[in-house]
Formats: C-alpha cells, sequence, structure tokens
C-alpha cells in the first residue's frame, strides 16, 4: 500500500465540557471510499471538519496529502474538495452561476457544464437555488466539493434530504469519482449507503472508533449467524425470544422482534412450540444476513437513527 | 482564478434580484427626496406670488400705488372687490390682500396718511419671508414715488453662501446621507446573511482569500452608493429646483463614498452581534434611528438644546450630512471640512478594525 492519503492518531477535540472526538486513530489510503458510520453526535462531522482545516484540534496528530490541514492554509484548500452540511448556497443565483463562481477561486476547474451534467442537473441549470428541492441542492453542493478536480473530496452525509431514487443516483456518481482514482472521505448515517460504496468503515459513537474494518468483514466479525425477523403483537418478549435454542442474542422493538441464531432449523423450530403454545400470531415472518445497522447496535446498544 | 470580478457579479446579481433590498436602497429614498421635493421645492423659478389688490379710493395717489405695485414681477396682482378677495385669500387662491382704503389720497393730501391694510395668513411660511419683504419694499418705492423723495441710505446685501438658500436646500444633502447611512449600515446585512445560510463557512474550505470576498462586497456597497447619490442629487435638481454646486459634485462623490465606507465598517461591526438576518435588522436600527433626529439631517443643530450636544457630536451622521451639504450647496459649515473628513476616517478606521476583530465564518 502506497502513503496513506490521511493519517490521524489519537485526535481529540472537546466543545467545553463535552469531549466531542475522544482520541481518534486511523489511516485512510489512496483511491479507497471510507466511510464514517455513526448516529448524530458520534463526533463523525468534527473529525471531518478537523481534517478539512476547518476546526482546530486540541491534541493528536493529522496528516492530509502530507500537510497538517491547521496550518496549510491556502495550499491545502486548494487541494481537497468539501461539502458541508446545511449550506443554503446564494438563495437568488442560478445552479450554473454558482458553479462557475466556485470554480473561479481554483487554478485547476472542471467545466461548469460537464459538472451540471455529471450530477444530472440539466434541466435545472438556469433554476435559482431557492427553488431547487433538497435533493438537487444536495446534488449541487456534491458538484461544488468537486469544482477544482481534487484528488480528495470529503462528503458529510451527502444524501440527506433525498429520495431513495436520488440517492441511488448520487451512489452511482460517488462510484465515478472513485473510478476517477479520488480518496473520498464519507459521513453518513444510512447502513445502506455505507455497505454500498465503502471499501472500509470506520464506526463512531461517543467520539470514539468502536470498529473500523470493510463492511463484510465487520459483519462477519460480530455476527456468525443470521437473524430470524417477524412481527407478533401478543406475548412474546425479548427474554422469551433469548431463551430459545441456538439464540445468541434477541431484540423487539414493540411488536417487531429480531432472533440472531447460530442455527436457524434449531431456533424455528422452538420459536413455532413456543408461539403455539402461547397462541401467539407470528407475521411476515424471514430469515436474513446480518447488516452494518445490527453491527452498530450490538456494538453500541442502540440504532442508528437513534 | 481572480475571484474578484465573479464575487462582484454575484453581489450584482444578488442584489438586483432581490426586491427587498432594491426597495429600501433605491426607491425608498427616490421617495423619500421626492415627497420632500415636491412639498417644501422652490417650483419654478420665475413663478410669482398672487396678490389682491382692492382699490376702494379713486384718487391719483391711489392710482399712483396700483402701478408701482403691478411694476414688481414677484407679485402677480389681481383687482378685485374686498370680499371676493378676502374669500380667495381664505381660499388660498391669494397669498395676501393688500386694501387700499377709501380716502387714501385726501388722507395723503391732508398729511395725516391712511394706513394700507395687508391681509394674510400668517401660518404660510412662504408669505411670510417672501411675500411680506417683497410688499415692504414695494410700499417703500411708492412711497418715494408719491413723497417726491431720494431714498438717502441704500445698502447691497451680498450673502456669504450661495444665494437663497431655502428649507429644500438644508433637507436634500441630509437626506442623501441619509441614504448612505443606510446603504452602508444595511448593507453589511448580505454578509449577516452569508454567515446565517453557512456560506461563510463553505468559502472558508475553498482558497479563496478573506481579502478578495470583503474586497469585493464592500467595492460593491460603494458602487451602489454611487449610484444612490448621484440619483438622488439629480432627483434634487428636477423636482425640488436645488441649485446644486456642480463643480463639487466629484468631490461630494469622493465623500459620499468615504462616508459609506465608514458606514459600512460599522454595519460590519454591529453585524458581529447578530446571529441571523432579523436579528440584525433591530440592531441597525437602534443605531440608525438616533442619528436621522440628531444629527442635524432635519432640524439644525443650532435649534437642539445644549445637553444634546455631546450625543451629536458623536455622531458620524452629522459629519458626512454637514460635509455633504457644504460640498452641495454650500451650507454654512457647523465644522471645518478637515475635520468632517478626518472624523468619518477614524470612524472607518475604529469600526473597520473592530469588525475584523470579531468576524466571525459561523
Amino acid at each position: 500500500m502506497s502513503t496513506p492519503v490521511i493519517q490521524v492518531r489519537d485526535l481529540r477535540k472537546a466543545y467545553g465540557d463535552l469531549q466531542a472526538v475522544a482520541g481518534v486513530t486511523f489511516e485512510v489510503a489512496d483511491g479507497e471510499v471510507f466511510g464514517m458510520l455513526g448516529p448524530n453526535g458520534a463526533g463523525k462531522t468534527t473529525t471531518v471538519e478537523i481534517l478539512e482545516g476547518l476546526r482546530i484540534r486540541d491534541s493528536g496528530e493529522v496528516g492530509v496529502l502530507g500537510m497538517d490541514p491547521a496550518t496549510s492554509g491556502r495550499d491545502f484548500k486548494r487541494l481537497v474538495g468539501v461539502q458541508l452540511q446545511q449550506v443554503a448556497l446564494y438563495p437568488r443565483l442560478r445552479v450554473h452561476e454558482v458553479i462557475s463562481l466556485f470554480g473561479s477561486f481554483y487554478e485547476r476547474q472542471a467545466e461548469t457544464e460537464e459538472l451540471i451534467a455529471l450530477m444530472g442537473l440539466e434541466d435545472r441549470r438556469n433554476a435559482r437555488i431557492a427553488e431547487l428541492s433538497g435533493g438537487q441542492a444536495q446534488r449541487l453542493s456534491v458538484a461544488l466539493a468537486v469544482v477544482n478536480m481534487p484528488r480528495l473530496v470529503f462528503l458529510d452525509e451527502p444524501s440527506t434530504g433525498m429520495d431513495p431514487q436520488a440517492r441511488r443516483n448520487l451512489w452511482d456518481i460517488i462510484e465515478g469519482f472513485k473510478a476517477r482514482g479520488m480518496t473520498v472521505v464519507l459521513t453518513t448515517h444510512y447502513m445502506e449507503e455505507a455497505e454500498r460504496l465503502c471499501d472500509r468503515v470506520a464506526v463512531m459513537d461517543h467520539g470514539r472508533v468502536i470498529a473500523l474494518d470493510s463492511p463484510s468483514a465487520l459483519v462477519r466479525e460480530n455476527f456468525a449467524e443470521d437473524a430470524i425477523e417477524f412481527v407478533s403483537n401478543d406475548g412474546l418478549s425479548e427474554h422469551d425470544l433469548g431463551k430459545l435454542a441456538a439464540v445468541t442474542s434477541a431484540s423487539s422493538q414493540g411488536s417487531a422482534h429480531s432472533i440472531f441464531s447460530s442455527d436457524i432449523p434449531r431456533t424455528m423450530g422452538s420459536l413455532l412450540d413456543l408461539a403455539q403454545a402461547r397462541g401467539a400470531p407470528l407475521e411476515g415472518m424471514r430469515v436474513r444476513h446480518a447488516t452494518l445497522e445490527d453491527v452498530f447496535l450490538k456494538l453500541t446498544g442502540r440504532t442508528l437513527r437513534d | 482564478m481572480n475571484a474578484f470580478l465573479p464575487l462582484f457579479r454575484t453581489n450584482y446579481r444578488d442584489f438586483v434580484r432581490d426586491r427587498t433590498a432594491l426597495f429600501w436602497t433605491i426607491a425608498f429614498p427616490v421617495l423619500f427626496i421626492g415627497i420632500f421635493g415636491i412639498v417644501l421645492g422652490r417650483g419654478d423659478e420665475g413663478a410669482s406670488y398672487e396678490v389682491g389688490l382692492v382699490v376702494e379710493d379713486q384718487s391719483p395717489q391711489a392710482a399712483a400705488l396700483s402701478q408701482v405695485l403691478s411694476g414688481f414681477e414677484a407679485i402677480a396682482l389681481t383687482r378685485g372687490e374686498r370680499e371676493t378677495e378676502i374669500a380667495m385669500l381664505a381660499d388660498g387662491e391669494r397669498r395676501a390682500v393688500v386694501v387700499v382704503p377709501q380716502g387714501f389720497g385726501s388722507s395723503i393730501s391732508r398729511d395725516a396718511p391712511l394706513p394700507l391694510q395687508v391681509h394674510f395668513d400668517p401660518s404660510q411660511q412662504t408669505t411670510q419671508q417672501v411675500v411680506i419683504p417683497v410688499l415692504l419694499r414695494a410700499f417703500e418705492v411708492a412711497d418715494r414715488a408719491l413723497t417726491q423723495t431720494r431714498p438717502v441710505v441704500t445698502a447691497e446685501f451680498e450673502t456669504l453662501q450661495s444665494e437663497r438658500l431655502q428649507v429644500i436646500d438644508f433637507i436634500m444633502p441630509g437626506l442623501i446621507a441619509m441614504s448612505v447611512m443606510n446603504g452602508g449600515v444595511f448593507g453589511a446585512i448580505a454578509m449577516v446573511s452569508l454567515r446565517e445560510r453557512r456560506v461563510l463557512r463553505r468559502l472558508s474550505a475553498t482558497p479563496l482569500p478573506a481579502w478578495a470576498l470583503v474586497g469585493a462586497d464592500v467595492t460593491f456597497r460603494m458602487v451602489v452608493v454611487l449610484v444612490q447619490t448621484v440619483l438622488l442629487v439629480i432627483l434634487a435638481v428636477l423636482i425640488g429646483g436645488v441649485s446644486v454646486k456642480v463643480e463639487n459634485l466629484p468631490a461630494l462623490a469622493g465623500v459620499a463614498v468615504l462616508g459609506g465606507l465608514a458606514f459600512v465598517a460599522i454595519g460590519f461591526f454591529l453585524g458581529a452581534f447578530a446571529k441571523t438576518e432579523q436579528g440584525f435588522f433591530p440592531i441597525a436600527q437602534v443605531v440608525t434611528f438616533p442619528m436621522l433626529f440628531l444629527s442635524g439631517i432635519f432640524f439644525p443643530l443650532d435649534s437642539m438644546p445644549d445637553w444634546i450636544r455631546p450625543v451629536v457630536s458623536a455622531m458620524p451622521l452629522t459629519y458626512l450630512g454637514d460635509a455633504m451639504r457644504q460640498l452641495m450647496v454650500g451650507g454654512a459649515p457647523v465644522h471645518s471640512m478637515a475635520l468632517n473628513l478626518g472624523v468619518l476616517t477614524a470612524f472607518l478606521v475604529v469600526f473597520f478594525g473592530l469588525a475584523v476583530r470579531l468576524f466571525k465564518y459561523e
């Protein structure tokens, strides 16, 4: 592996009493799509903004493209692309005007019309920013992150506010970035997005990286078992389900239950017996592989959307 | 690569597409000047004031008096009956009515002259200030004609300032100074809005230097201030009939820009205390509103009580208004031009320095 594009060692940042980032260490390789997965307040955005040079760390070592973002200023900012959350651009400007404005900040700039086409904004080229839907505004904001054709681009929750179709389009675009050799650092709380796009994922919670690996490895490391999911609105408790044969863990949210089992046929048999004995209905039952969402729940005891 | 022009163009587009900003910076001052111009304006320079003349005496002296009066261009004389002329005065159709009473001629011969009766409405300022003096002068001339005396004491009056400064000449430069203040202070709202919308933060992630961002913004504000000033001076002349000192117009533009810079700096400083565009308005109002009334824009400074003078002296609009009045119409100086320019420069330097210190990207 060549020199990492990003090296972070024991990074810390506090806001008053709140330790937002509490000792984070990781590396991002050249050409990698690196995901940071975690709920709101996990420290993803703070970490990324330190890497972008927008925030100053309290302590720790940070190297991005061989520079320290905190001290390299404009030389550094020329080389990276950044997308931030919740930026409401000039509401009265048109899409193509904003793209050329941002292009004018860099020596190296992509063709405005090419970017518009790449982001699928052709029919909104002359629309004012205030008229864009949430998904379109989000796509424009991703376009601005690559207006300088950077080697390294940071995308902070890029698919927020998008409908499922728009989200899939965005995933294609991000895969296009990777195909061009860009390194992408992506924060998200959509587990599907991380699974689909990321070569490796850092799972963050309370300012720490609690797991770091490829999505499939994360699942494999944490779950040798598959899950049984079903809905039952009557009398089956987490406690009962946890005592079924071959069950490793069980969780219930209201009437929705999921049980992880190392031996699906045995667990299934005992579940059916229990349901019959209790007279409890079982609806929408299915067996599936574990996901990153399950990994997160297991590692933190919380779901990503909490 | 050079981002200055694209940023300037962005400011321009953002401004001309913002109807509210257009209204407050262009339409509102234009309306203001227009209304003041119509209400207080000189009107047509050659126009004369309607005066009614009621002659109830048939003597040659009365005839001679009428002739002298009709020779004055400043008054348009209409002869009529006493009742109709007084009614016209009550209706505002006459500025004054002069009655030559019966027996006027014979009273002169008897060396016990009857006084003329002059009816007028004392609440009418122009009558008091213009018509009555003209009438008095006319009576004087008529007096000499009738008594065949030669005047011994005569005088020529030479005014130090431009010929006849009227209320409108006083107010117009002040109104222009007011628009410069508003254009500057409220112009800073664009920056507050960019910060509120997190655009400043996004820009801070690009290699764009801060000076280019601020420079393009300030340059654009100054262009707006200049356009405003030129437009308002033209309106002051056309509608208000203000006689502008044309040779001073370049200096006036320079002072408008200096004042504009000082007020933009104050606006940036105030902007540091507002999180949102909505929050900026009351702060800016609190600062600009007292200046409207205490900086000699509408009321001359010497009509104010002494205890308020220190407040007046602390207000930058006082100096901008005074400088603009001196340059535009040759108004009597309150302060020397050097003091006016010095104070405005000091405000610019101090508040720009503070604004830079307090500036935050988010």
